[in-house]
């Protein structure tokens, strides 16, 4: 070894190797720092954000309640519907997108809508629906569906998502009690989203659906998988979710067991086939229990609830609101009618009760009183008159004259109607309920700005004037006068039941209050009643069919005269006919049912509704297998298999 | 001479060898889980590594055996070579992502501009080598070592890969620094430099090399853009913590949120499966080669041989702080691979090439004066 391989001379550089070291060696530990502040100081910090970046929650989909009738029949349930969803920002416009509007056969002026909507988001970089998945189309249909999901892998961002929408098998027969479904809007979703509503749920907006959403609805499922970056879902590789974490299963929601009877609810659709406009109520009368409601005209509930697409619904919401009968209203709850003589049995206990008229003491009809200056005209002269005809014969001059003679007052029949439940809510929960009117002297003598006169409580006498009631008011009422004094709280659900029909809360019937009428006169207005339909000249004796039991009395209510708002002159004609009603109950004897039918302007009650009345009370007898019906050869509920084609007044409406 | 080449065999440098072959492995065992989430060709990727080392080994193995003096000799006409490689590229290259690096002879292709690096080394040995000065450099002396290096780095900038251009601009300035330059001319340099810069940023650099540095300075403001790889990349380190996930079981990595795992991003795959101990251990080998490497340039027998070892260990340093420092957020993210450990025939071969040269360099240092530095 000697100095001789030393071939050149580097002592210039001698000195600075240790320096080029020394900065080496901090460079290397700037990045140990740098290491050291993310892998352990931030550690956890950025496992949380790994952990995040491949954990997705998919929210399970739950499945709404049915409503069923009082058998089981199915007026409610849901089917599978295909959402498709994408997140903008994960969607290859060039690829992707292309091959999706194939597999949807979108019209190119959809085409391009949806392309705009996505590119807009895509090109906004404040916009947080860039990485959230957006709904595109609604319902895509099954085989879009199967298409969709087989090419799932080559179509990253992009989803389909199932969910459920409504049914209704008896379709517009009970469409106001049962109501509809919508999409909860941005307005409400705020407050709704801690029951755990997002955008684009449904939820009941009308009827049942809408009071019993709470039980309808269930509870969403969620669980957490792993999806990579591009989008694709992957198995856990072990640890990554807790076992305890990964799932939680959605719970159904429950089933409602309403007190409906579906086949006479579909009667009542047929009978009311002639007439355009009315309500019906058929109540238990010995539990309050509804087991007919119905108003027309009606609606297809499932066409409103979006279940056949968008423009389907639009067009379902013009026509519900343009239509001048007013579909959307429940006219068995929601509007008040003037009562006209299906009053004046509650104006006759009133005179009874007080002892104020001796029932067997007649007064003289001439067709007409002339009180004052003033003549008020009867339907016809019906001669010499004591409390059982004037009922059963509509004699209007009888009840006038217990205002003028007996001192049977306006509080008189006041305090009996509102005993009766009329001018209070009836308390039945769905739809808005109108409490219409009972009016007191008081209240007369208010709005008539001071002034009483004698008129108001003639008026009040037959059911004309101020006094208005709603259909089931007044059906609860003959329910009152048919099971001698109880006043009952009508009932719809019967019944919550679990998917596989157990019980979980039943609802037995409620009473109101209890009158304390005496049983004599009850039953003399009873068989003032009975007589209405079944002696000869009685108001409804015309209309009655052979071997139908019923008691009742018609009533043909008066309408104020006046040009509709927006209606033309030759419509008005129609606006101005007076309402037609019936209500009674069945059978006479032992009442089952009280009924009540009111038809919208039409006409004379005896002529109109009566017919209505009985021949729903005639599918009553029929389907509960009562005498006069024909025997019945199929067993009751729809949802038992290897039942015959149902035909006749149980074709069902709408289907799945 | 012959008691030279008796002594060839027992010089081997041991150490070098070692550092540089653990490297290389890990490199290898790291590639395959980071391909591992592939099918097919990409998933056999370390295959092909292997089969590169393994060639480049010979080469290198070849190039040790060979005095360096040789290369000396040929420095001016390898440097020739890279260039005229670098003119071809701008001809027959392929666009590889909107930039044009590669040369493909059929199904074999490489980068140029990785070899471009050892063949400036070598030109600015032998210049240095030929300009021996005691007292301190001028600039203008560092004028014709300038030249040399901005030729290449002018030619890859546009091609365009900044990254590279910029790991010979360093390798040079690595060199300067072990000249004897004045304080002055350090000054002036600095000077100068900082005004290149900017008026580099502003009009030379491309649209999406600015926007890089732009996310590197405020890299939260693109999360899902261009701040996607350097965040993921990022959040896969910070998600190995003290000890890693276990081998093959990188979370960010095999859920795909590493982009380029193999070639300029498998810091983030080793570090998340390794943790804060595995990626200590990678660097301290690192360390190791780049201390040992200038300790060989310390003790070589003549000025070339020194400067080809500073080169070399400056190339390495260089392309491993810039590498590891993009992908945990320290430097703006560039095309620079890590260097023996990144998947790529080209990248491999110039390390081992560098690293032959250093064995070269070592295998012949000067025994009298075994200084310590």
């Amino acid at each position: 070894m000697n100095l001789s391989y030393q071939r050149s001379d580097t002592s210039e550089f001698r000195k600075r190797f240790r320096w080029i070291a020394l900065f080496m060696t901090l460079g290397f530990f700037a990045i140990v720092g740098r290491l050291f502040q993310l892998q352990i100081l931030e550690g956890e910090e950025n496992h949380a954000i790994a952990v995040e970046n491949i954990v997705k929650h998919v929210t399970l989909a739950t499945t709404r309640g049915r409503i069923v009738d009082r058998d089981g029949v199915i007026l409610a349930d849901s089917r599978e519907s295909y959402n498709l969803y994408a997140v903008p920002g994960r969607l290859d416009m060039a690829l992707t997108w292309p091959k999706i509007a194939d597999y949807l056969g979108l019209q190119q002026k959809e085409r391009v809508r949806l392309e705009e909507k996505l590119t807009k988001i895509r090109d906004d970089k404040d916009d947080p629906r860039r990485e959230q998945q957006i709904l595109l189309k609604e319902d895509i249909g099954w085989s879009a569906n199967v298409i969709l999901q087989e090419q799932a892998a080559d179509l990253p961002g992009v989803s389909v998502v199932s969910v459920q929408v409504r049914y209704y098998p008896s379709g517009v027969a009970g469409a106001h009690v049962l109501g509809y479904m919508g999409e909860v809007s941005a307005e409400v979703l705020p407050k709704l989203r801690a029951a755990g509503y997002i955008e684009g749920d449904r939820l009941g907006v009308a009827g049942t659906e809408r009071a019993w959403e709470s039980y309808l609805r269930g509870t969403r499922g969620r669980e957490k998988v792993l999806v990579d970056a591009r989008g694709r879902r992957r198995q856990d590789p072990g640890g990554i979710i807790e076992d305890a974490d990964r799932r939680i299963d959605p719970i159904p929601g429950r089933d409602l067991r309403l007190t409906i009877d579906a086949e006479l609810q579909i009667a009542i659709h047929q009978a009311f086939k002639s007439e355009l406009a009315g309500g019906v109520a058929v109540v238990e009368v010995k539990t309050g229990r509804i087991i007919g409601l119905y108003s027309k005209p009606s609606f297809d509930p499932a066409a409103l609830s979006g279940s056949f697409g968008r423009s389907a619904l639009t067009d379902a919401f013009r026509r519900l609101y343009s239509d001048p009968l007013k579909p959307a209203v429940d006219k068995t709850v929601s509007g008040s009618y003037p009562p006209g003589s299906t009053f004046k049995p509650f104006t006759a206990l009133a005179a009874l009760e007080k002892g104020l008229v001796n029932p067997r003491q007649a007064i003289q009809c001439r067709g007409f009183l002339k009180v004052g200056r003033k003549n008020y005209g009867c339907t016809h002269v019906h001669g010499a008159t004591a409390l059982h005809r004037a009922i059963a014969q509509s004699c209007n001059v009888y009840f006038w004259q217990l205002v003028n003679e007996s001192q049977v007052g306006m509080d008189v029949i006041a305090q009996m109607g509102q005993a009766f439940g009329f001018g209070q809510k009836t308390g039945l929960g769905i739809n808005a309920e109108a409490s219409g009117r009972m009016p007191t002297r008081a209240w007369m003598t208010y709005r008539n700005k001071g002034r009483y006169l004698t008129g108001f409580a003639m008026n009040a006498a037959i059911g004309q004037g101020a006094t208005t009631v709603s259909v089931l008011q007044l059906a609860l009422a003959y329910g009152v006068v048919a099971n001698g004094g109880t006043l009952y709280q009508p009932q719809l659900v019967r019944a919550v039941e679990t998917s596989n029909a157990t019980v979980v809360q039943e609802f037995s019937p409620r009473v109101r209050r209890r009158l304390d009428l005496d049983p004599e006169n009850v039953k003399l207005v009873q068989k003032a009643l009975v007589a209405g339909v079944n002696e000869e000249g009685g108001t409804a004796f015309r209309a009655r069919i052979e071997g139908v039991d019923v008691a009742g009395k018609t009533g043909t209510a008066q309408v104020g005269h006046k040009l509709v708002r927006g209606i033309e002159a030759e419509r008005v004609w129609y606006f101005n006919r007076d309402h037609a009603w019936f209500s009674g109950y069945a059978p006479s004897a032992a009442p089952e049912v009280a009924i009540v039918v009111l038809v919208e302007h039409g006409g004379a009650g005896g002529k109109h509704a009566a017919p209505i009345a009985f021949e729903i009370i005639r599918a009553y007898n029929e389907i509960n297998g009562k005498a006069g019906a024909k025997p019945r050869d199929a067993p009751r509920s729809s949802a038992r298999p290897g039942e015959p084609a149902p035909a006749g007044p149980r074709g069902r409406q709408g289907s799945p | 001479m012959i008691r030279q080449s008796e002594g060839l065999t027992s010089r081997f440098d041991w150490p070098l060898f070692i550092a540089g072959v653990l490297i290389a492995l890990m490199g290898v065992v790291n590639l395959y889980s980071a391909t591992s989430v592939y099918q097919g060709v990409v998933a056999e990727r370390y295959i092909s590594q292997l089969y590169w080392l393994l060639g480049a080994g010979v080469v290198g193995a070849a190039l040790c055996a060979f005095d360096y003096r040789h290369i000396e000799r040929g420095a001016y006409i390898a440097y020739a070579v890279g260039i005229f490689m670098l003119l071809i590229v701008f001809v027959l290259a392929r666009d590889v992502r909107g930039s044009a690096r590669w040369i493909e002879f059929g199904s074999f292709r490489f980068q140029p501009s990785e070899f471009t690096k050892v063949m400036l080394i070598v030109a600015l040995a032998k210049y240095l080598h030929d300009d021996p000065k005691n007292e301190g450099r001028s600039l203008r002396d560092l004028a014709m070592p300038a030249a040399i290096t901005a030729v290449p780095a002018i030619l890859i900038l546009r091609q365009p890969d900044l990254g590279t251009a910029m790991v010979h601009v360093f390798i040079f300035l690595t060199i300067a620094a072990v000249t004897k330059v004045s304080g002055k001319s350090i000054l002036l340099f600095t000077g100068t430099a900082i005004i290149a810069a900017y008026v580099a940023y502003h009009f030379v650099l491309l649209d999406y090399q600015r926007a890089r540095i732009e996310v590197f300075l405020n890299p939260e403001a693109d999360l899902l853009g261009r701040g996607w790889h350097a965040h993921h990349a990022r959040v896969a380190i910070g998600n190995g913590e003290l000890l890693g996930n276990g081998y093959l079981k990188g979370m960010q990595n095999q859920f795909l949120f590493l982009p380029d795992q193999a070639t300029d991003f498998p810091f983030p795959v080793f570090a998340e499966e390794w943790g804060f101990v595995g990626a200590l251990v990678l660097i301290g080998l690192y360390l190791f080669l780049c201390l040992w490497s200038i300790r060989v340039a310390s003790q070589a027998r003549d000025r070339f041989g020194a400067i080809l070892c500073v080169g070399v260990t400056a190339m390495i340093f260089w392309h491993a702080v810039i590498n590891i420092g993009m992908t945990c957020g320290l430097l703006p993210v560039v095309g620079v691979t890590l260097p023996l450990f990144s998947y790529g025939g080209s990248s491999v071969s110039t390390a081992m090439l560098g690293l032959a040269m250093v064995m070269s360099v070592s295998m012949r240092r000067n025994m009298v004066r075994p200084e310590r530095f």
